[in-house]
């Protein structure tokens, strides 16, 4: 069996640890769902993407 | 000219990925209405071969096709013969022969459910997958025979073979639905039964919508993740453009909880059933899309208790071969009693009965 933890299970306990961001930015994108353009919810990204970075590298060591 | 071709040299598996367009030959297209390519068939059968590798996560993720071929095997049940014959075409990993070795959920006491089908053959393009539980007790308790189909599109077997011809989940793959229907139509007896189920309409919206809005936010466009699917008006033409009488069309949802969008995915990949649409974007999806469409998920489709649906929606179809001395609908016009005292005396008697 494979023992290694596959790459999107690490995405994904990573994402998980930054619900609070991720909620924020679903709820920019919501907001107005009908008229989303191209970084539209840039600065609520970036959040949750700084966010997740640093969650990743935590959680591989 | 003399034309070399390098086919007689590559080992038969690996010509299953080299795209046919490779080879030259006459182009032969068949009259009337030109057949869209929407989904490639060399993509799909690599990602159900390798799905079906590891036989134990592919058996983890069988829980949606165990409980629709289960549906569907009670929809067989409810005709009233026996039929010695039957094809399970598009068969996956067998799961309708397996369910039909399992006793019905109405009652359980009655024994297996195969007790009326003498013989049943399972066919698919995927090897590994179709032999995935070749080994199992089952096998054993009904007659199977697995045939695997070279080209996924053309069904090998002579007119007015069998005596009923199930698919479960596998149709939503099919380029020409019209013509397979038509095949199906002919391979089975006068006065046969085609039951069939396949994946439709709204299917996984919320994967779709999160998706579209995430990459709309990303990089300002969307792209084909999710395949197009038939909608429950389109099957009753289809069904009756192939020649079937006696229509039945009747629509099922499942939603299963997620608990994230990652999830969804990885069960998605395991059952083999990752886009396989020609015209999708090649390589892997971005991880800021995955990232920015897990948050829009959870927003716009959660549940309270933090779990995401995922809805399947899946189409019943029935229809029946004609044949003449096959029971019609009466003409218009000539019904002799109302349907409607009809039903009112038996609420009456029920109400005023012993009950």
């Amino acid at each position: 069996m494979p023992s290694r933890t596959r790459p999107i299970d690490r995405v994904a306990a990573a994402a998980a640890r930054c619900s609070k961001e991720g909620a924020t930015y679903g709820k920019c994108i919501v907001a107005d769902y009908n008229n989303v353009h191209k970084d539209k919810c840039l600065t609520e990204f970036l959040k949750l993407k700084e966010c997740y970075l640093v969650s990743i590298r935590h959680g591989s060591n | 000219m003399n034309t070399f071709s390098i086919r007689a040299f590559i080992p038969p598996l690996t010509l299953r990925f080299i795209p046919i367009r490779a080879t030259r030959r006459y182009a032969v297209q068949a009259p009337g209405a030109p057949t869209f390519e929407i989904f490639s068939h060399q993509h799909k059968w690599m990602q159900k071969e390798r799905a079906a590798a590891d036989a134990q996560t592919s058996r983890n993720v069988d829980y949606l096709r165990d409980e629709v071929a289960s549906r569907l095997c009670e929809r067989l049940l409810d005709i009233n013969r026996h039929f010695p014959h039957v094809l399970d075409l598009g068969a996956n990993a067998c799961n309708i022969a397996r369910m039909l070795t399992l006793p019905s959920e109405d009652s359980p006491d009655a024994g297996p459910r195969s007790k009326r089908i003498s013989k049943l053959t399972a066919a698919d393009s995927s090897e590994t997958l179709l032999h995935r539980d070749a080994d199992l007790p089952f096998n054993n308790e009904i007659e199977i025979y697995r045939k695997v189909l070279s080209a996924p599109e053309t069904l090998p077997y002579e007119a007015n073979t069998f005596d009923a011809v199930l698919s479960s989940l596998s149709l939503h793959w099919i380029n020409d639905l019209p013509s397979i229907l038509s095949q199906v139509n002919n391979i089975l007896k006068p006065d046969s039964p085609f039951i069939g189920v396949m994946m439709g309409g709204d299917s996984l919206f919320e994967l779709r919508t999160s998706l579209q809005l995430a990459e709309l936010d990303r990089r300002g466009g969307v792209s084909t993740h999710t395949s197009p699917l038939a909608d429950v008006r389109d099957v009753g033409g289809l069904l009756q453009r192939a020649g079937f009488n006696l229509l039945t069309v009747d629509v099922d949802d499942i939603v299963v909880d997620f608990p994230d969008s990652f999830s969804l995915m990885k069960d998605l990949q395991a059952m083999g059933e990752s886009n396989a649409v020609l015209a999708r974007e090649k390589g892997a999806i971005q991880k800021d899309v995955l990232l920015a469409a897990e948050g829009i998920y959870r927003e716009l489709h959660g549940n309270e208790d933090g779990s995401l649906p995922a809805t399947f929606r899946l189409i019943y179809m029935i229809g029946w071969k004609p044949s003449p001395n096959q029971a019609k609908p009466l003409e218009r016009g000539t019904g002799m009693f109302s349907i409607k005292d009809f039903l009112e005396n038996e609420k009456n008697e029920e109400g005023g009965g012993d009950k």
